[in-house]
């Protein structure tokens, strides 16, 4: 259990450090509504407009969340790289290299036929 | 811990997704079910590795593999069912699709 | 704060120490040359769909795509030479020739330089249908705009645009890729990853048919959700046969299975799941059912590559993990690989008697032909010294490439015969046909003869070769089904070549178009090479035999 104290006691400060955050806001941060302030948060752009009642999710939402998906989950091949990173030496940093750009490719495709634009 | 409970937990999630993709008739949800069926193989590679105390780490190797696998498969899947329900206006795999001669002749 | 800290580097290093020493890996990066030059063809294809000018894109797309396979045929001959030895056309010669590359993950042996080379000449072959623009009035044969509602007007717009899916290119080169790597996989986590980049592009390419669009979505639905499914249980079947020898390499599976380490339970529960897998790939029955509705909605260049690069993969696996990996444990899958060989022809030649459309007749045809080759595998005769008994291994791969290009010559003349609505499908309509024109009849009829494995075509030659490795694994009763079901077959075979020459055709009769050089190309060259192995196998069974046995 010695082992994990570090972590736990992380957790603890970073959950201390969210909680104060928030709570202290109220009491120091200066209060001016605006009607941008008070509407519906959707990742910092214009909400979507939608029928009364919810309604179907627009479907423009599908390509950049799979685009998302997909390029988030490459990271996963540098976790074991990290690891051993030292022991691999130039093999290892060459290969990931390699690996980035295929990913690159990839990125180039989508970026260059529209996949990236939102309207 | 022995590792007959994860072996069973994923037996269970195992059969828990073969039940839906079985059952369900959504293709959505079928591919909700492949993927249970997908994860209860990583908690059984996990499990079997943390028993060999395999020194290569093979199978923690290949869940990583798994989860980038599952995540391009999941992308693909969900673009050809929703290819699918633009043409018909449903995700049903038994509704018997029939082209008109319209759609059949292609644009011409 | 600084005792704390001080543990957690000590246990840092502690862990530290106890990690293996992993040293950078060694790869042979001549002996996979071949593989290398796709994958570079692949990422240049994408690249150039993102680059090049929408107009230029196809020809350009086209051109990379066959240079690339070129290239890799080039190198694989390369490799033949310079890492397989010297090649004694003495008999048979049983020696395992080649290495294991890349720490193991690869083996580049006799059998996968062989297969390596039967892929890229098929997806050769196939890249010029994929390429064909005379069938469409100077379109492909794929959708416009796939991500339109079928029939609409976004789809008629881009048709007057002339827009075109360039990407089946790169998709397909992916798919080759995986293919190539399927049946060299040395482990069965690399199994894995081949068989997902196998089969992801195909499900896709599935779903792009011009004409037919419906049909050709939801073909591409059923593959993926089947294929999905399938590639699940194969994964829990890699999982078991993990738990059961502690890894994933077919060598220490192999020595697992044969110092019987633990209980057999895993072991056989891990060997049937893996074969699902397997035998969904090679639509063998009874997970074949996927197969005549996708090969019918498929655009059908697309359902020539993959059935025949899909099943020189899948086969080629399927023999790599059961004679390495599970050879020690034969008695336990060969009766049953029995079992579903003697269905996949049965039921493969008794379901191919009602069918009237070609392409699913040409699905059921493949069906029964994963059931011969299924014969030898099921006798799994592994040759002994100094007789030229032909081995299980050489025998798959003969079979192989004489269906390949059987097949892929037949969906060639499937897109040829056409009316106002496309490819006619309904085999009612080819009536006739050898009146319009003799020479495409003769033809599919050389194909016809083939399947049913008549004398003096390529189909013959096969099934002897086939059945003769299961006589000699003591599979008799397979050979006996094997021909009882193939005089079934030839009863259907024949009657479409009678159809075709003696019926009177429905109406104003089906017509043939004229395509361009490409689909041409293809159906002489498939027409050919199922003569010239009919008359003269010789040269092509040498190369299969000495292709030797697996590397362990």
């Amino acid at each position: 259990m010695n082992v994990y104290a570090p972590i736990l006691v992380l957790g603890i400060i970073a959950a201390a450090f969210a909680v104060l955050s928030v709570g202290i806001a109220p009491f120091t941060g200066p209060k001016r509504y605006n009607r941008a302030k008070l509407d519906s948060y959707e990742c910092g752009i214009e909400p979507t407009p939608q029928p009364a009642g919810g309604g179907r999710v627009s479907v423009k939402y599908f390509i950049t969340a799979m685009l998302f998906i997909v390029f988030d989950i490459e990271i996963i091949f540098l976790y074991p790289f990290a690891v051993a990173f030292d022991q691999l030496g130039w093999f290892g940093l060459i290969e990931m290299v390699i690996f980035i750009g295929t990913v690159f490719v990839a990125y180039a495709y989508v970026w260059r036929r529209g996949g990236l634009e939102w309207d | 811990m022995s590792l007959v409970w994860p072996l069973l937990l994923s037996c269970a999630l195992f059969g828990i997704g073969l039940y839906g993709v079985l059952a369900r008739r959504n293709a959505i949800l079928m591919l909700i079910g492949v993927e249970l069926m997908l994860n209860a193989v990583n908690l059984n590679l996990v499990a079997f590795d943390a028993w060999w105390g395999d020194a290569l780490r093979s199978g923690q190797s290949l869940t990583l593999f798994m989860i980038a696998v599952a995540a391009a498969e999941i992308g693909l899947g969900l673009a050809i069912v929703l290819g699918l329900f633009r043409a018909t206006g449903s995700a049903d795999v038994d509704l018997a699709v029939v082209d008109t001669d319209e759609q059949a002749d292609g644009a011409r | 704060m600084t005792a704390l800290t001080g543990a957690v580097l000590a246990q840092n290093a502690l862990s530290a120490a106890d990690l293996p020493q992993i040293g950078a890996p060694a790869i042979e990066y001549g002996t996979l040359s071949p593989v290398l030059a796709i994958t570079a063809t692949a990422l240049i294809g994408v690249l150039v769909e993102a680059g090049a000018p929408r107009r230029a894109r196809f020809g350009l797309q086209s051109a990379v795509a066959i240079v690339g396979i070129l290239a890799a045929l080039a190198a694989t001959v390369w490799v033949s030479i310079h890492d397989l030895g010297k090649v004694s056309f003495e008999g048979t010669d049983l020696l395992a020739r080649g290495k294991t590359v890349a720490e193991g993950a690869l083996v580049v042996d006799g059998p996968t330089v062989f297969l390596w080379g039967l892929l890229l000449v098929f997806a050769l072959v196939s890249m010029l249908m994929f390429a064909e623009r005379g069938l469409e009035g100077g379109l492909s044969g794929f959708t416009g705009q796939a991500a339109v509602a079928p029939g609409g007007a976004g789809e008629r717009e881009a048709t007057m645009a002339g827009i075109e899916h360039t990407e089946i290119f790169p998709l397909a080169m992916f798919a080759l890729l995986g293919m190539m790597v399927f049946p060299a996989s040395n482990d069965l986590l690399t199994m894995f990853v081949a068989l997902e980049v196998l089969s992801l592009p195909l499900y896709l390419l599935c779903g792009l048919a011009r004409r037919r669009r419906l049909l050709s979505q939801e073909a591409a639905v059923k593959y993926f959700l089947l294929g999905a499914f399938s590639s699940a249980f194969f994964l829990y079947g890699i999982a078991l046969v993990y738990g059961y020898s502690g890894s994933f390499t077919l060598a220490a599976i192999d020595t697992a299975v044969s110092n019987q380490i633990a209980g057999q339970n895993l072991l056989l529960a891990g060997m049937a799941l893996i074969s699902v897998g397997l035998l969904f790939k090679v639509s063998a029955v009874p997970f074949q059912a996927w197969t005549p509705d996708v090969y019918q909605g498929a655009p059908t260049a697309v359902t020539a590559f993959m059935a025949a690069g899909t099943k020189v993969a899948a086969f080629g696996a399927l023999l790599r993990v059961f004679f390495v990996g599970f050879g020690g444990a034969q008695w336990d899958w060969r009766p049953l690989m029995m079992i579903v060989a003697v269905l996949t022809m049965v039921v493969g030649a008794v379901v191919l008697i009602r069918q009237t459309d070609v392409k699913r007749m040409l699905a059921y045809s493949a069906i029964a032909h994963s059931g011969f080759i299924l014969t030898a595998f099921a006798g799994a005769y592994e040759g002994s010294a100094g007789t030229a008994t032909i081995t299980s291994v050489s025998a798959v791969m003969f079979y192989l490439a004489v269906y390949g290009f059987s097949t892929i010559g037949a969906f060639a003349i499937a897109t040829l015969v056409r009316d106002g609505g496309g490819e006619v499908g309904h085999l009612a309509r080819w009536a006739g046909l050898g009146r319009e024109s003799p020479v495409l009849a003769g033809v599919f009829a050389l194909f016809m003869l083939s399947f049913a494995g008549i004398p003096l075509t390529a189909g013959f030659m096969g099934k002897w070769t086939v059945f003769s490795a299961a006589w000699s694994g003591y599979a008799w009763p397979l050979v006996v089904a094997g021909v009882l079901t193939s005089a079934v077959a030839a009863y259907f075979y024949v009657r479409v070549i009678v159809l075709m020459f003696f019926a009177d055709p429905e109406g104003d009769g089906p017509t043939v178009a004229v395509p361009s050089v490409m689909t041409s190309a293809v159906i002489a060259v498939t027409a050919a090479v199922t003569i010239v192995l009919g008359i003269v196998p010789g040269p092509v069974l040498d190369l299969a035999q000495n292709a030797g046995t697996f590397v362990r």
